[in-house]
């Protein structure tokens, strides 16, 4: 197993920057997910990792090896595709001992009959069928092993596919979206397997996900893209309770964090004509408009008449499951969410159990200070 | 809603129209079982007489109709393998590669389709000559693959399109190199258009006259087509002859469409990828 190194990595296509200047390293037996929106440069990063994609500029190291000119065989890397990508005239079995036979590949397997009777014999040898049916084994194929891929359901496809790469033992395992042609059900459940394939197998894996949940549950650090640049690189934690900027704070989280603005004066943070004296690890923070940043449970609602909360009327209250979602239009703040959809001035606070609140019912926010992070308003960083 | 009556109108439909396609071959086996006195008969003979099965027997006995038959054999294989071997690179680039030349390229195969054989016969003829492929078999299999090259290569292009990039890119991971991709995914997965090729390829060898009369000269390399118009006199044509070899000319060909057909099967790509 290995670590992967980029080095100032970039990818242009023409005058199309898709991947801006990248460093990054992953550690030895990490599970690292590339996190962002689509068109974000999360995919052709994997890619130009397996090389199925040049590298415009910029170095790629496996463990002390560069390998950003090899081709895809010779880098050592298992690669599994959002659509499964198997091959359709092979069984199972064929499917999942193919990078072997294609270890022990002399030209002439292509002359007919002859090149299928080595291709057989190969899959046939005992140190091959051995490690076939035990990768189906863990994957519960074995009763599928001679079946082809078109009568599986896209469960046992992606298994399968899976199947592919472990057989193959290789450093580094790719998985560009792999489970998000699968219904919500299944997803949850291959999320668990490939968790403990990777805690079982102790390879280094690269994940691509659009989806926070997979990334806050399998990664055990995340690299948060937008652009073409890695916006934030740091574990589930510090990416959920310490985002680099106000596109991370509003990207990881459901519903993701408030950002309010507010202005510094004197230890404390104004919002509107409200007052909130700083926590002593903001207290000596400099700057004037900033943004507060706060996630919808670190806030409470209490009656209207309570004090040192921000006045407000809920909007919308939704209810789910153990807890419900409420928006409170505040009466006197602005926020700073620019996404589609958004509302001005309303944030969104998240209430244990059922709630009765009604849309229209004035209440008071109050904030749990200790949990505030505070953005720069000019350029969205933290501060 | 289907109803009784619209499905014995359907089937009506149906046997009128496979009455139609089959009925000029029915007449030809019945034309070749009936003898001289009844073929120009007022009442034509409309079921065939097992009595005149002699007539295949004179027809092989007295034609040369075994070494046509062998001759088309060649050539329609010949052709057919020749134009997949041909077609299957150049198929390949066009769907895969970005080159410059490429809407030129693909334009120019088209076009070649828009010549007719008469108008290719006489150069085609010089050429043959200088090269000494007249009166070759070779040269009849090479003149026809040039005409069934470029419908090929556009048919096999459409059926690559359809091949999803993932399972190249994952052959590739697998070790597999560009060759090994084209011979061993690409192919097996367009398989069903390989064998409609096949046939397209097959039947042009096995039915072209132009060529065959124009390029062969010697009887013995005649091919089937040539053989079979060479009874129609001026004077007079053995009608039931040439129907009888019709029959043998028809035969061979059928039996390889009916080899053939079972691998022209749709749903080889299903569950590969996710569609």
């Amino acid at each position: 197993m290995a670590s992967i190194t980029l080095n100032h990595v970039a990818k242009h296509f023409g005058n199309k920057v898709a991947i801006a200047d990248v460093d990054l390293k992953v550690e030895d037996g990490e599970f690292l997910v590339l996190l962002g929106p689509s068109g974000c440069g999360k995919s052709t990063l994997l890619r130009m990792l397996a090389g199925l994609e040049t590298v415009t500029s910029g170095e790629i190291h496996l463990g002390g090896r560069r390998v950003d000119r090899l081709p895809p065989s010779a880098r050592d890397m298992a690669f599994v595709f959002q659509s499964y990508a198997l091959y359709p005239h092979m069984t199972v079995r064929r499917n999942i001992a193919f990078p072997l036979i294609m270890r022990q590949f002399k030209w002439w397997f292509h002359i007919p009959f002859l090149g299928g009777l080595a291709k057989r014999k190969i899959e046939r040898s005992p140190a091959v069928r051995d490690l076939v049916e035990k990768t189906a084994k863990t994957l519960s194929l074995t009763e599928m092993l001679d079946r082809y891929p078109r009568t599986l359901s896209g469960g046992q496809r992606q298994r399968v596919a899976l199947g592919r790469a472990m057989v193959r033992q290789p450093e580094v395992f790719l998985m560009d979206e792999p489970l998000s042609n699968l219904d919500a059900k299944l997803r949850s459940a291959m999320r668990a397997e490939i968790t403990r394939l990777h805690q079982r197998v102790g390879g280094t894996f690269v994940y691509v996900t659009h989806d926070q949940v997979e990334a806050m549950t399998m990664g055990t650090r995340i690299a948060l893209m937008r652009d073409g640049v890695i916006q934030q690189f740091g574990t589930p934690r510090e990416i959920y309770t310490s985002p680099a900027n106000t596109y991370v704070a509003r990207f990881i989280g459901t519903p993701p964090m408030n950002l309010i603005e507010g202005r510094i004066d004197n230890g404390a943070i104004c919002i509107g004509k409200a007052r909130l004296p700083l926590p002593p690890a903001l207290a000596d923070v400099a700057g004037d408009n900033v943004l507060l940043g706060i996630r919808p449970n670190a806030l409470s609602l209490s009656d209207a008449s309570a004090s040192g909360g921000l006045a407000g009327t809920v909007s919308l209250v939704e209810h789910v499951g153990a807890e419900s979602v409420v928006a409170v239009k505040l009466s006197d703040g602005a926020t700073a969410h620019d996404e589609e959809g958004a509302v001005p001035g309303e944030i969104m606070a998240t209430v244990q159990g059922y709630s009765d609140l009604q849309p229209g019912a004035a209440v008071s926010v109050g904030l749990d200070l200790s949990e505030v992070v505070l953005f720069s308003r000019s350029t969205g960083q933290r501060i | 809603m289907k109803t009784p009556a619209s499905h014995a109108l359907r089937m009506a439909l149906i046997m009128v129209l496979l009455s139609a396609a089959l009925f000029p071959i029915y007449w030809m086996v019945v034309t070749s079982l009936t003898s001289s006195a009844n073929l120009f008969a007022d009442r034509p003979q409309m079921l065939p007489d097992p009595a005149q099965a002699f007539n295949y027997a004179e027809t092989f006995a007295k034609t040369g109709v075994l070494l046509w038959l062998r001759n088309s054999a060649i050539v329609a294989v010949g052709t057919m393998v020749l134009s997949i071997l041909l077609a299957i690179l150049p198929a390949y680039a066009l769907s895969r590669f970005r080159f410059h030349g490429k809407g030129v390229l693909g334009f120019v195969l088209f076009a070649t389709q828009m010549l007719p054989e008469a108008m290719l016969v006489v150069p085609l003829y010089a050429i043959f000559a200088k090269l000494l492929l007249l009166d070759t078999l070779g040269g009849l299999i090479l003149a026809n693959a040039a005409f069934t090259v470029p419908v090929i290569t556009w048919i096999l292009k459409g059926a690559i399109d359809g091949v999803p990039l993932e399972i190249e890119e994952a052959a590739r991971i697998d070790g597999c190199s560009r060759l090994d991709i084209v011979l061993g995914i690409v192919l097996p997965v367009v398989a069903p258009t390989l064998a409609a090729a096949s046939v397209i390829a097959f039947f042009h060898g096995w039915n072209e006259y132009v060529f065959a009369q124009t390029l062969i000269l010697s009887q013995e390399l005649r091919t089937a087509s040539v053989g079979l118009a060479s009874f129609v006199g001026e004077l007079s044509t053995p009608i039931h002859t040439v129907m009888a070899i019709g029959v043998m000319y028809t035969l061979p060909a059928v039996a390889f469409y009916l080899m053939v057909q079972r691998y022209v099967v749709a749903g080889m790509t299903a569950g590969s990828v996710k569609g």
